[in-house]
């Protein structure tokens, strides 16, 4: 269309005549084009896997040897329907907390009796807890902490998560979009989880720790979300699996 | 055009195009956030907060390209400069929804720590010197700033208090937003997304924006409008035979400086291409009831004089004119604005 023949349109004015079925088609094309766009972006999210807190199980109470490091985990030796005796569970305080905070660390292989929620992504399980006795009652009975058993050192791939989001406490609670999220919930000192690509021991997921053995070292939160190549050396407490992680034999990669 | 200032001058097109647009916006919303659980696989597994999060941010994104291909769309077809009218709405609306994006994201990945939720999005990640991993959420802080300064000065008192140069130079921060915008989701979820229709649909926008701008500028260069050819302080613009009644003719006289030689009623008066409210192109605007009128907004100037008519006081410079033979000659030095002109009446056989 030459552009002196072009309707000319005013503001104020009424559309002119020439104009109204072009208009009428660009705002035609304008809605349908943002519907179909919620629709397909909407649908082509990933599926972030079956993952978030087990209410449906209920309040879970266990009993056991409390080891406060690298993470507070608990040794169950007196189990519940969800968490049988034997199993070594991670324990997380509610949001983005420690539990140890405000606790003492004389709670060091002492036996406990903790009692909470399970946040569940497969094997992977993570009990938060309530604050105060609610959550935890400490005896003056001293229990035995298992001792760790070294499996040498390995080459492994995998990310880097925040153990309660990993486990649902967020879904999807992984990846680089959430990586601020993780370092805010690591920074809260909640246990740090690596989720290998391929099993080892037979297991895919990994508490980590520093190279020392305590906690994971704050140079490793460069490292969170992304897809990394680590030398580790692996010791298993209880039945958990513990990488002893350090970012100097840690490399990114595509 | 008002002669005074109030929130939103509402007419009958207003309401229209701003119900196109919000129309728009419900149904991306309504359809991503309550429609696509129910056909996805994932039904109920992605959580809301993030659920809607995503929905409200891909959405700012979406409502944002639209915004940056009106402006190349109405310079290679002028039928779509109706869209540009009440374009500060649209991206008034913008602003709303990317807030709403930002508000469930620090309410959910930013709270729940003993940090001050504010804080915690500024230290949480401070991986600066990585691009994988790199804090990707300061684009979007940026963005979303830049878009509350726009929002915040989009009324006309601002455009007339900072004047139109000032404000326009402001409002370039719009492209700014976008590359932050396209930075934020580039480094951050597009980094994790399996999918691939997310990708084409974010890429896609992005590089429609780009080419659409490409394209306008290679015709602009191509048609673009001539130099006037300069003899003293008189330049000729074109030749009077050219004219058609109601319509200007464009030259550029220096640097960014353009005239628009308007035939009216037989004869010939120059005023300035720049119109008094937002620079708008007034010589490709027309003269309706006796004044020219700006394409962009509607501002009108009696062309003899570059007054808009009372009791509206917008003014334009204005020329004066003469012919020589068929050639229609402008003096260079603007007269200040507001000043009459007597018009040159077209010689007869032109």
């Amino acid at each position: 269309m030459a552009e002196k023949d072009t309707p000319y349109f005013v503001g104020f004015l009424p559309i002119p005549a020439g104009l109204k079925l072009f208009l009428l088609v660009v705002s035609l094309s304008l809605i349908t084009g943002f519907a179909a766009g919620g629709i397909l972006v909407g649908i082509s999210q990933d599926d972030p896997g079956q993952a978030g807190f087990r209410f449906d199980h209920g309040r879970q109470t266990v009993t056991g040897v409390f080891e406060s490091h690298p993470y507070p985990m608990l040794h169950i030796t007196m189990g519940s329907e969800h968490l049988p005796t034997g199993k070594t569970i991670m324990v997380s305080g509610q949001g983005k907390t420690n539990i140890m905070r405000g606790r003492s660390d004389e709670l060091d292989g002492k036996i406990v009796e903790i009692s909470g929620v399970i946040v569940q992504r497969g094997d992977l399980k993570m009990l938060q807890i309530a604050g105060g006795r609610r959550g935890l009652k400490p005896t003056e009975e001293d229990g035995v902490v298992p001792v760790a058993e070294d499996l040498g050192t390995w080459r492994v791939k995998g990310e880097i998560c925040d153990g309660k989001c990993l486990a649902g406490a967020m879904n999807p609670g992984r990846g680089i979009a959430h990586k601020a999220c993780a370092n805010l919930c690591l920074i809260g000192e909640i246990p740090p989880v690596f989720v290998s690509t391929k099993p080892i021991e037979g297991e895919e997921y990994f508490l980590i720790a520093g190279p020392d053995g305590k906690e994971m070292t704050q140079d490793t939160y460069n490292y969170v979300g992304q897809f990394v190549e680590a030398e580790t050396r692996i010791e298993r407490r209880g039945n958990l699996l513990v990488m002893r992680m350090d970012p100097a034999k840690m490399q990114v990669t595509p | 055009m008002s002669v005074k200032y109030i929130p939103v001058q509402w007419n009958p097109n207003k309401w229209k195009y701003n119900a196109v647009m919000l129309i728009g916006v419900f149904a991306y919303l309504w359809l991503f956030i309550e429609w696509t659980p129910a056909i996805m696989s994932n039904d109920g597994r992605i959580n809301g907060q993030i659920h809607n999060a995503r929905a409200f941010g891909s959405c700012a994104f979406l409502m944002l390209t639209v915004i940056l291909c009106i402006g190349p769309l109405a310079r290679l077809d002028k039928r779509f400069l109706p869209l540009l009218y009440n374009r500060r709405h649209f991206g008034v609306m913008t602003l709303f929804v990317a807030i709403t994006h930002a508000g469930y994201i620090i309410n959910w990945y930013f709270s729940f720590s003993a940090s001050n939720k504010y804080e915690a999005l500024l230290f949480a990640n401070t991986s600066y010197g990585q691009l994988s991993g790199f804090p990707f959420e300061v684009f979007g802080i940026f963005a979303v700033l830049c878009l509350a300064l726009l929002a915040a000065t989009s009324h006309d008192f601002w455009m007339k208090f900072l004047t139109p140069r000032i404000w326009k130079r402001i409002h370039y921060l719009v492209y700014f937003a976008y590359i932050s915008v396209v930075a934020h989701v580039g480094l951050g979820i597009l980094q994790d997304q399996q999918d691939k229709i997310f990708i084409v649909v974010f890429i896609g926008g992005a590089l429609t924006v780009a080419a659409l701008h490409i394209l306008a500028a290679l015709q602009e260069r191509r048609s673009g409008d001539p130099d006037a050819l300069s003899s003293g302080e008189w330049v000729a613009i074109c030749h009077a035979s050219e004219l058609r009644e109601g319509y200007a003719k464009v030259a550029r006289l220096s640097g960014e400086e353009r005239v628009a030689v308007f035939l009216q009623d037989g004869k010939i008066s120059a005023i300035s291409n720049a119109c008094a409210h937002q620079n708008g192109p007034l010589g490709e605007g027309r003269i309706l009831d006796c004044l020219v009128t700006c394409p962009w907004h509607g501002f009108q100037y009696d062309v003899r004089s570059g007054r808009s008519p009372a009791p509206f006081t917008e003014k334009v410079p204005t020329y004066q004119v003469k012919l020589a033979g068929d050639q229609v000659l402008v003096n260079a030095n603007a007269n200040p604005p507001g000043t009459f002109v007597e018009p040159v009446p077209l010689p007869s056989g032109a």
